[in-house]
């Protein structure tokens, strides 16, 4: 449908224009003056010096012709000389959707270095949210905000699953602290702290909740976590949906309140901490009666307070630290994860440049949920691997998940071969345990002891031969019989030769791809019983499994995957204690 | 916690839940005009109703916005599901269109004689439908609906969380 030579998802949101510029954006697009400042900030261009349309002024203009068109009054009068503008097709649309999504993580790097203080992110969200009304999104957009929206987090984890990790991770704490009375209270009243976390640590990395719990069973917390509510990222912060948003912190804000809670503990995360402590009473309009912190602040708090002992020796590696930008530049959180790196680690070696002024893992604004732009967020991450190498560290500690991803994909691609951690995980592993309790801490997790998977059988499969390699190594070592294959129609032939008791599987590869695959084995009546974990870099692309006519696979992992959160899974698909 | 009103001798009750785990004859799932289940609700009908639905509905190919299909819900606790193709993202004709794509989920559970009809709030949420124009619709639908014999005797709307259960609330307060 075309109103005035619009069509109609364009009319709809120069209508909606007007409604979502508030007076910080127009500030924002008033006030560039084109003099390049931003351009040496971004990644985007520094990995691009010969592409303009990555340069912030360059982005934020698409945004702003339309401002200056039909909101400005200097675009009415002078359209030519303000470079007003407008959109009138689909096409248009799905460019400028390239532009917000694809070419900028929101970061914010570049309104650090702006002297008239233009801020891209809060225009670049705002168009965003344009574009979401309208449905004009990337898919992997579209699947992350509808499982929020409806399923209550970001990756869709039922609640039956939730509480099932929950009750995984106490048993897992029970048995390594040979205490019966450790745990994870669900839904306790009153409660000094309420614990929020990230879907992910459901997902893919559980240990980092059974070390939370380990830090506040030793601190003597009284705590709980929510059986609902208890996601603290927010997709809107991404995807410029206000309303999403507000609901997601809402749901949050009024479980706390529904728990009688006092404070509100939010895992490490950035951009959690920023949408559920700092944007999200103003997206859900809510006032919130109860105080929030980062568990970052809780646990230097703790040993501040001599509430727990750490010992910097147990963490016996070399460090850097990864400010995740909206921790540090959105949110001011530089100095406490130093100051609590300070106690538990002793070779710390800093970034340069740091705090406010560092570079983007690349993995943010949603970009991890994007594969259509890995190839670019990846060259962009050059920036990222030449300040990582620099360094010298072994270990690259973030107090991000998202970040978290994007650092481990990013050290793959370049072979930076660093580890990344996050402060719970170093807190844990120092945690000087006294008598009542006298269990040496292991710097490597149980769950990576050799020949913990011996007598089974593996297929591993993926197209790419340096993940296929790290793969089977990781398996290998644990004691797995491991069998390779490089493409569909191998994979086939070798799970019916060899019947695994496990095939892992990517989904994008040549030929045959991974749906196909899937559903052979489900639909083989030799094989309809053997577990299928996928293992895929496109989450856009889990609806080929999902989709199809067969019971969905055992277990599902995005990548990038490290050794433990692959060694988690397989053995708990395995069902290997 | 509820809301309960009768609509030309049908109960509607409004409650706070999950749909997908409602304990109807029938749940409503706001679907895509592919009709693949997608995330959302679509993914918790597939993970925990199992692979028939999907079975059942690649043999149904497409349907048109307003339209409706049934399958059977496999491990769920309904019987059925209609999936339901409404409206999305400010379409034009929104009123109009969601209000049909409500009649036909109706019209599906009639042919079913499925006694307990389960709602979610059509096309709020990711689809953009605001709240408050999303209960007026629906209300308005199932007066307009609940008229024949073999009506359901129960409707139920299903809300996640107290942001979406309010207006919805106020909108049934105001039937007589």
């Amino acid at each position: 449908m075309v109103t005035e030579n619009r069509s109609y998802n364009a009319q709809k949101v120069i209508e909606r224009l007007a409604k979502k510029v508030n007076r910080q954006m127009a500030g924002s697009l008033a006030a560039c003056v084109h003099c390049g400042m931003c351009t040496q900030s971004c990644h985007y261009v520094l990995a691009n010096p010969d592409d303009p349309t990555f340069a912030p002024a360059y982005k934020a203009d698409r945004i702003r012709r339309l401002f200056k068109r039909h909101l400005d009054w200097t675009g009415r009068i002078i359209p030519w000389w303000v470079k007003a503008g407008s959109v009138y097709t689909d096409e248009e649309l799905a460019e400028l959707m390239d532009t917000v999504f694809g070419k900028c993580t929101n970061c914010r790097r570049c309104t650090l270095n702006c002297p008239m203080g233009v801020d891209l992110a809060v225009v670049n969200r705002m168009a965003r949210g344009l574009l979401v009304s309208v449905g004009v999104m990337p898919e992997g957009v579209a699947v992350v905000s509808k499982d929020q929206w409806e399923i209550g987090n970001q990756m869709g984890v039922l609640k039956e699953d939730y509480l099932e990790t929950l009750d995984w991770m106490s048993e897992e704490l029970q048995q390594e602290l040979k205490d019966p009375a450790v745990g994870i209270p669900i839904d306790k009243f009153d409660c000094e702290v309420v614990y929020s976390i990230n879907p992910r640590e459901v997902k893919y990395d559980p240990r980092s909740i059974a070390d939370a719990a380990k830090i506040f069973h030793f601190a003597e917390e009284n705590w709980t976590m929510p059986s609902e509510g208890w996601d603290m990222t927010n997709f809107g912060l991404f995807s410029g949906d206000d309303d999403l948003g507000g609901a997601v912190a809402r749901r949050l804000y009024e479980k706390v309140e529904d728990l009688r809670g006092k404070k509100l503990v939010i895992s490490e995360c950035g951009h959690g901490y920023r949408s559920t402590r700092c944007e999200g009473p103003n997206w859900a309009k809510y006032d919130v009666p109860f105080e929030m912190e980062s568990s970052v602040i809780t646990m230097l708090r703790y040993i501040k307070e001599g509430r727990i002992k750490v010992d910097p020796s147990k963490n016996d590696i070399s460090v850097t630290y990864h400010d995740s930008c909206n921790n540090a530049r959105s949110c001011g959180m530089t100095e406490e994860p130093r100051e609590l790196l300070s106690y538990v680690v002793k070779d710390f070696r800093e970034m340069h440049p740091n705090r406010a002024e560092n570079y983007c893992c690349t993995g943010g604004g949603g970009a991890m949920s994007m594969s259509e732009y890995t190839p670019r967020r990846l060259k962009s991450a050059v920036v990222k691997a030449d300040q990582l190498r620099a360094t010298g560290a072994g270990v690259v500690v973030t107090s991000c998940h998202n970040c978290v991803d994007g650092l481990t994909d990013l050290i793959r691609h370049y072979k930076l071969g660093m580890q990344v951690t996050q402060l719970v995980n170093l807190v844990a592993n120092a945690l000087v345990i006294e008598e009542r309790v006298a269990i040496p801490v292991e710097i490597v997790p149980e769950v990576t002891a050799a020949g913990s998977l011996a007598g089974r059988k593996i297929l591993v499969v993926d197209d790419e031969p340096d993940i296929l390699t790290f793969f089977a190594s990781v398996l290998a070592d644990n004691g797995a019989e491991v069998i390779e294959a490089r493409e569909g129609q191998e994979a086939l032939l070798k799970a019916r030769s060899e019947k695994p008791d496990l095939v892992t599987l990517d989904i994008s590869m040549p030929g045959q791809d991974g749906g196909k695959v899937f559903e052979a084995l489900r639909r083989d009546p030799d094989l309809a019983l053997t577990p299928v974990c996928i293992i895929t870099g496109r989450p856009e692309l889990r609806r080929l499994i999902y989709d199809r006519p067969v019971p969905p696979p055992d277990g599902y992992l995005d990548k990038p995957v490290n050794e433990e959160t692959l060694l988690l899974n397989v053995k708990k698909i395995l069902k290997v204690v | 916690m509820s809301v309960v009103k009768t609509i030309n001798g049908c109960m509607v009750r409004l409650e706070k839940g999950d749909i997908t785990q409602a304990d109807a004859d029938a749940i409503v799932l706001y679907a895509r005009e592919d009709l693949k289940l997608g995330s959302g609700y679509g993914n918790a009908i597939s993970i925990r109703g199992g692979p028939v639905i999907k079975q059942e509905l690649e043999a149904k190919g497409t349907v048109s916005v307003g339209e409706a299909v049934v399958t059977t819900a496999g491990n769920l606790k309904a019987k059925y599901v209609i999936h339901a193709v409404g409206p999305k993202f400010q379409e034009a004709d929104l009123d109009s269109k969601l209000k049909r794509t409500i009649l036909s989920a109706l019209q599906r559970a009639q042919e079913k004689t499925a006694n307990r009809v389960a709602f979610p709030l059509m096309g709020a949420g990711f689809y953009g439908v605001s709240l408050d124009q999303c209960a007026s619709v629906m209300i308005a639908a199932l007066e307009a609906g609940l008229t024949e014999k073999n009506q359901p005797r129960e409707v139920i709307i299903y809300a996640l969380d107290s942001r979406e259960y309010a207006p919805f609330q106020h909108e049934l307060e105001k039937l007589k």
